[in-house]
C-alpha cells in the first residue's frame, strides 16, 4: 500500500544508496558503532545481497566520495537518500556541520529546497520522540 | 482490552531506521534477541517480503557475526520453538526483543491470533505488564503514521 522506492531499485542503485549512506555516516570524521549498526541495518532493510554487503563495508574505511555518488544520480533515489541519510546523519545524537554540509548537497541533488530538507529533519525529531516512548512502555 | 486481531488493517508496516540500543547488549544476548525474531517470523509459516525485510534489518542491527547470522537464518528454515527461545532471553535483551517482535508480527498488516498469544506469553516470560502487549501494538501504528508521512514528506519534496 505504500511502496517504498527502495523495493524497486536495481543492485547497482542500491549501492549508491548504501555508498551515500556510508559517506553521510562518516561525514563527521568518526563512525562509531551506533552509525555502524545503522548502516548495518539499512543494508538488511534494502536486502542487500551478502556479498555486496561486503564490499560496502570497505567504504567504512574509505567511503566513496559524496561527489562521485550524486553524479547523474536519479532524482527519486536521491530523494530516498535523503531521507535515509538524514535519519543515519541523527544516530550518534547530533548533526555535525560536515554531516549536514552533505545532506545539503544530498538535497540539491534531490532537488529539495532548504525548507523541506528542515522539515525533513523534523520528522527525524518526531521519530526519535515515537521510538522513544517503547521504553517508557517497557518500564526502562 | 488488547486490539483485536488484524488491528491495522490495511496499513503495511514501512521499514526505517533509528537510534537504538540492540548493538550494545551482550553478543549472546544479542544472539536470541535475533532468535526470538526469526520464530516470529516464521510463526505463521509464511515469510512475506515485508517480514523478510523487517526481519534483515534488525540482524544488520544487531550487528552479529557472520557464523551467528548464518545460524539465525538456519533457523528460518528450522525455526526453534517458543520455549527455547525464552530459555535464553531475559531483561534488556528480552525487552527489545518484544518489541521488534511486535513490529515484525505487524509487518504485513495484520497480527494474527498465533502471533497475539506469542507476544503474550513473551510479555509474561519477561514479567511485564499485562497490557504491555496492547501498548506496543498502539506504539507499532503510530509507528508506522510516522513511516508513512515520511514517505509522503518524500513525495512532496520539491524546489
Amino acid at each position: 500500500m505504500f511502496p517504498d522506492e527502495l523495493d524497486h531499485l536495481s543492485t547497482h542503485e542500491l549501492q549508491r544508496y548504501a555508498e551515500i549512506l556510508v559517506y553521510i555516516a562518516a561525514a563527521d570524521g568518526e563512525l562509531v558503532r551506533e552509525e555502524i549498526a545503522a548502516i548495518e541495518s539499512m543494508m538488511g532493510r534494502a536486502m542487500i545481497h551478502p556479498e555486496t554487503r561486503v564490499s560496502l563495508r570497505h567504504g567504512f574505511e574509505t567511503p566513496v566520495p559524496l561527489e562521485q555518488s550524486l553524479t547523474n544520480l536519479d532524482v527519486k533515489l536521491a530523494k530516498v537518500a535523503l531521507r535515509d541519510a538524514a535519519l543515519v546523519a541523527a544516530i550518534d545524537g547530533a548533526y555535525d556541520k560536515r554531516e549536514i554540509e552533505a545532506l545539503r548537497a544530498l538535497a540539491d541533488a534531490a532537488q529539495v529546497s532548504e525548507t523541506a530538507l528542515k522539515a525533513l529533519l523534523d520528522w527525524v525529531v518526531a521519530g526519535w520522540a515515537w521510538h522513544n516512548e517503547a521504553a517508557k512502555i517497557l518500564g526502562k | 482490552m488488547r486490539p483485536s486481531a488484524g488491528f491495522i488493517g490495511k496499513e503495511r508496516a514501512h521499514r526505517s531506521m533509528l537510534p537504538d540500543t540492540v548493538h550494545k547488549l551482550p553478543r549472546e544476548e544479542r544472539f536470541a534477541y535475533a532468535r526470538l525474531l526469526a520464530y516470529m517470523a516464521r510463526i505463521d509459516n509464511e515469510l512475506t517480503v515485508d517480514e523478510m525485510a523487517m526481519f534483515e534489518q534488525r540482524l544488520g542491527t544487531a550487528l552479529l557475526s557472520p557464523n551467528q547470522r548464518d545460524m539465525i537464518r538456519a533457523s528460518l528454515k528450522n525455526p526453534p520453538t517458543l520455549e527455547e527461545c525464552l530459555q535464553d532471553l531475559s531483561g534488556e535483551a528480552g525487552r527489545l526483543a518484544l518489541r521488534d517482535a511486535v513490529m515484525m508480527a505487524a509487518a504485513d498488516g495484520n497480527v494474527d491470533e498465533e502471533e497475539q498469544d506469542a507476544l503474550e506469553d513473551i510479555a509474561e516470560h519477561l514479567g511485564l505488564k499485562e497490557d504491555a502487549v496492547a501498548q506496543l501494538l498502539q506504539w507499532t501504528v503510530k509507528g508506522y503514521r510516522w513511516m508513512k508521512e515520511g514517505y509522503e514528506l518524500l513525495e512532496s519534496l520539491e524546489e
